[in-house]
């Protein structure tokens, strides 16, 4: 087990444990008492005892592990402090997506902050980022090199209406995020005027279902089920990314295949997944997001978890941040 | 040069080849001739030299940047050009408008070796990301955007008024910049320097060998002959010779110990290999030729070259192309008849009249410098490629042996993020305490088991270098290989021919691979 250097926090194996208030941090095996930072399947795993999260994060793991996955489950608000044995904690939004959060936990006056996964981009189905100040901050690397420039989500999405316009016999198929990444692209495509129905692989309905009870407008959404065969041509289709080449795709025969993420950013990457069409969008901070951050927060010290923590690290300490990696497993180093 | 940027990336996204096809198309009508020609030559990778080295380039990003982070994200992207084009921090400089052409005579006009730098990094600050990689692709050579020379050849004729047999057989001869290539598309006649009897000619390839659809076949139709391990080359003979590698490079200098020089026009298809006191040696004698531009005498008198010539093409003015295998074996002889030259011979035909006895003849008589045997059916004509009905290789069974894993390395390309390249080795000696590499293999498993071989290298790493991980002793693979030689440059003391993976052994226990001294028996 290696110390942080904060005393009061280990790395165990079910993940990261804070001692005085007795709970973990988006732990990979059930335990007692949990704070989850959002509803990914990396970080909110079922079955744990007591459950202290946002709203919509608990409204979401319902959804997705049926009613009976946790006995005790705590709605934290933003504008309250809890206090969990001997710390406090505070709630912020991530703005990674709906229901994201960071946890500002307090002990003995020394402030950490856990962001989980987070970006600095405007984003319409989630409250944006809140830097806060703090002495120890845990950021995310999962673009943490100085090659991951996010470029502008509007113009990436004006590539895909673009693509279809242009090529209007075809089935535009676009692998995307069942939580977040699709429902932000269909806000995207909605504010730059795409008013088309737009139809969903079965796997994206209920969360999509229940961002639009959340009051984030979707506009016309279907499934792709309700539609014939012969109406295929034209129409934008949203699947999950492990959708785009299995048998499923296969029924749509005139395609173009598009992939929106941030792994979009290199080539090689884009024709590994044998896209066509490669829409550079990430729900995750790029480099200069992640510098600006660890800026706008201050910390004395600044510990990196999943990505590419090594670069980081490096950088951080070069500008004289004391820094070091988390090394925690379980988290999936390629998925956003 | 945005034109040719957009359209490499195009390409590069663009699975099918008929959509590759109506791109080049595209850009081939719409362009100026000179961008036209460039880029043709840029794409058929005809550039005689790099304009600028590897070395340089990781130089002027240093320069530029954080030696630290560039190291961390090469090792990541695991492609130079991708990785200096995302890195490069463009400083709003306004987007050059400079055309293809006008870039590419600055740089093969450019002398000033020490200002090299200067100019590349004036162009990378006014480009974008996609042009800043289309630029250090060009001057690095070698695009790998998925464009074969057939595809390219489809979209020349769809884009001028020749047909496909005309632009393959003049092909070879078009010289840089290639604007004549374009005229002569549109209707011009052939530049000058056009000589079809000095051009390069297409080989013809063998497909491999099918047991189930030969057991049908006569063996009275076919001939069989042997497979040599050297490389293959097509020899003009003439009063100004000419020796072609397999994709036509012209390899006259290395091997000036053939004499191409005759009256007449002969052009001949054989195997280059090492032949000294009557024995052919192995390819490992041979690659001490290779590459070689002005080879010493010294290295002339160790390593003899001979040409062992299994067809011909043309026979003076007959175009034996369009002759039968048979009638070309004549023409053949008559031509060995006349040029009498000592370091060149036919190829024998080996007897037999079954395929199972063909087989034993194969697996039995053969030695280290004999891949296999090749058969060829008998009224086959000489043409371009792969033709079905034509040549069949029919290797040796491979060896394999199984060894253990001990280091990984990132792949480039498509497999930049997964841990594809491997070195592995056996047991010292018999005591099974100590390691030694014995070669590298990145090849051979499927898409399934190289992600589950990537998962094993995250999880059993020892210690990392670069991209070099050195990993915990535990994984047996069974590796084929073509064939086994001493070797002074390894520290196993032997080298293997083209290993690559056959099989995971994630059950078998180390303990049970073998020591130094069994692979080395595999020698004799």
């Amino acid at each position: 087990m290696r110390k942080t250097n904060i005393n009061w926090l280990k790395k165990k194996r079910e993940g990261l444990y804070c001692v005085p208030g007795n709970f973990f941090i988006d732990p990979v095996f059930p335990v007692e008492k949990a704070l989850i930072t959002h509803a990914h399947t990396d970080h909110a795993r079922p079955n744990n005892k007591s459950i202290f999260s946002s709203k919509e994060t608990i409204e979401l793991m319902h959804l997705r592990y049926g009613e009976s996955y946790c006995s005790d489950f705590q709605i934290a608000r933003f504008d309250e402090k809890i206090k969990i044995n001997d710390v406090t904690v505070q709630i912020h939004p991530a703005g990674h997506i709906l229901g994201s959060i960071q946890f500002l936990i307090n002990y003995n006056g020394y402030r950490l902050l856990i962001s989980g996964d987070y970006k600095r981009t405007k984003d319409k189905t989630c409250l944006s980022y809140e830097p806060l100040e703090c002495d120890t901050f845990i950021t995310e690397a999962t673009f943490g090199l100085p090659i991951f420039n996010h470029p502008n989500d509007q113009d990436e999405v004006k590539k895909l209406i673009k693509s279809i316009k242009a090529n209007v016999n075809k089935t535009h198929l676009v692998g995307v995020y069942a939580l977040g990444k699709c429902q932000r692209l269909i806000t995207l495509l909605r504010d730059l005027g795409y008013d088309e129905t737009i139809y969903l692989h079965g796997a994206l309905t209920k969360i999509s279902d229940f961002y639009s009870k959340n009051n984030i407008k979707l506009g016309n959404i279907s499934n792709i089920s309700e539609c014939s065969r012969s109406e295929y041509a034209n129409k934008l289709v949203l699947c999950p990314p492990s959708s785009l080449n299995d048998k499923w795709s296969q029924k749509f025969k005139n395609v173009v295949k598009g992939y929106a993420s941030g792994w979009m950013r290199i080539r090689q990457r884009v024709k590994q997944k044998n896209i066509e069409l490669p829409l550079i969008l990430s729900d995750h901070a790029d480099w200069g997001e992640i510098l600006k951050t660890v800026n706008d927060v201050n910390p004395n010290e600044v510990l990196v978890t999943h990505g590419r923590e090594e670069a980081l690290v490096h950088y951080l300490t070069k500008k004289n941040f004391k820094s070091s990696a988390l090394n925690l497993i379980g988290f999936e180093d390629e998925n956003e | 040069m945005n034109d040719f940027a957009e359209l490499l990336n195009d390409l590069i996204l663009s699975p099918s080849r008929k959509k590759k096809i109506d791109l080049l198309k595209n850009f081939f009508c719409k362009s100026n001739i000179k961008d036209k020609g460039w880029a043709f030559c840029i794409l058929t990778n005809r550039m005689d030299r790099k304009f600028v080295s590897v070395k340089e380039l990781k130089e002027l990003i240093i320069e530029n940047s954080d030696e630290d982070l560039f190291r961390f994200s090469y090792d990541y992207v695991g492609d130079l050009a991708e990785t200096i084009s995302l890195l490069w921090e463009s400083n709003n400089e306004k987007n050059t408008k400079i055309n293809l052409h006008e870039f590419m005579e600055i740089f093969s006009n450019f002398d000033h070796k020490n200002k090299l730098k200067t100019k590349l990094k004036y162009f990378l600050d006014r480009s974008s990301e996609n042009q800043r990689y289309t630029i250090i692709k060009i001057l690095t050579g070698g695009l790998r955007v998925g464009v074969s020379n057939g595809l390219i050849k489809e979209a020349l004729k769809l884009s001028g008024v020749r047909e496909k047999s005309e632009i393959e057989e003049f092909w070879h001869g078009f010289k840089l910049p290639c604007t004549d290539l374009f005229e002569w598309l549109d209707g011009k006649e052939l530049p000058k320097y056009i000589n079809r009897k000095k051009l390069f000619n297409s080989f013809m390839l063998a497909n491999n060998y099918n047991s189930n659809e030969f057991k049908s076949y006569k063996t009275d139709d076919y001939i069989a002959e042997f497979k040599w391990d050297g490389i293959r080359a097509q020899i003009i003979f003439s009063e100004d010779g000419k020796i072609f590698s397999r994709n036509g490079e012209d390899i006259t200098n290395s091997f000036c110990d053939i004499n191409t020089f005759i009256k007449g026009y002969f052009v001949v298809d054989g195997e280059i290999v090492v032949k000294k006191n009557n024995k052919v040696l192995s390819f490992n004698h041979l690659q001490k030729r290779i590459g070689r531009k002005n080879p010493s005498k010294k290295l002339i008198e160790d390593y003899p070259i001979h040409f062992i010539a299994y067809d011909i093409l043309f026979y003076t003015s007959v175009d034996c192309r369009a002759l039968s295998l048979i009638e070309r074996k004549k023409y053949l002889n008559r031509f060995i008849n006349i040029c009498k030259f000592s370091n060149i011979s036919t190829s024998s035909l080996i007897k037999f009249s079954s395929w199972d006895q063909l087989q034993n003849i194969k697996e039995t008589s053969l030695n280290n410098h004999i891949e296999g045997v090749i058969i060829k059916k008998k009224t086959s004509l000489y043409k371009k490629g792969r033709v079905v009905d034509g040549w069949y290789k029919w290797k040796r069974n491979p060896f394999s042996v199984d060894f253990i894993i001990m280091y990984a390395q990132r792949g480039h390309g498509k497999r930049s993020s997964f841990y594809s390249d491997f070195t592995f080795g056996c047991w010292i000696d018999e005591q099974f305490t100590k390691l030694v590499p014995v070669g590298k293999a990145y090849s051979g498993y499927t898409n399934d088991e190289l992600k589950s071989l990537d998962r094993w290298v995250r999880n059993n790493t020892v210690e990392r270098f670069g991209p070099v991980r050195s990993l915990k002793p535990g994984l047996v693979v069974e590796v084929s290989f073509d064939n086994i030689n001493y070797s002074s440059r390894h520290k196993s003391g032997v080298a293997l021919r083209f290993p690559r993976f056959s099989r995971i052994r994630w059950d078998k226990p180390i303990s049970q691979v073998c020591s130094l001294k069994y692979i080395k028996d595999l020698i004799n």
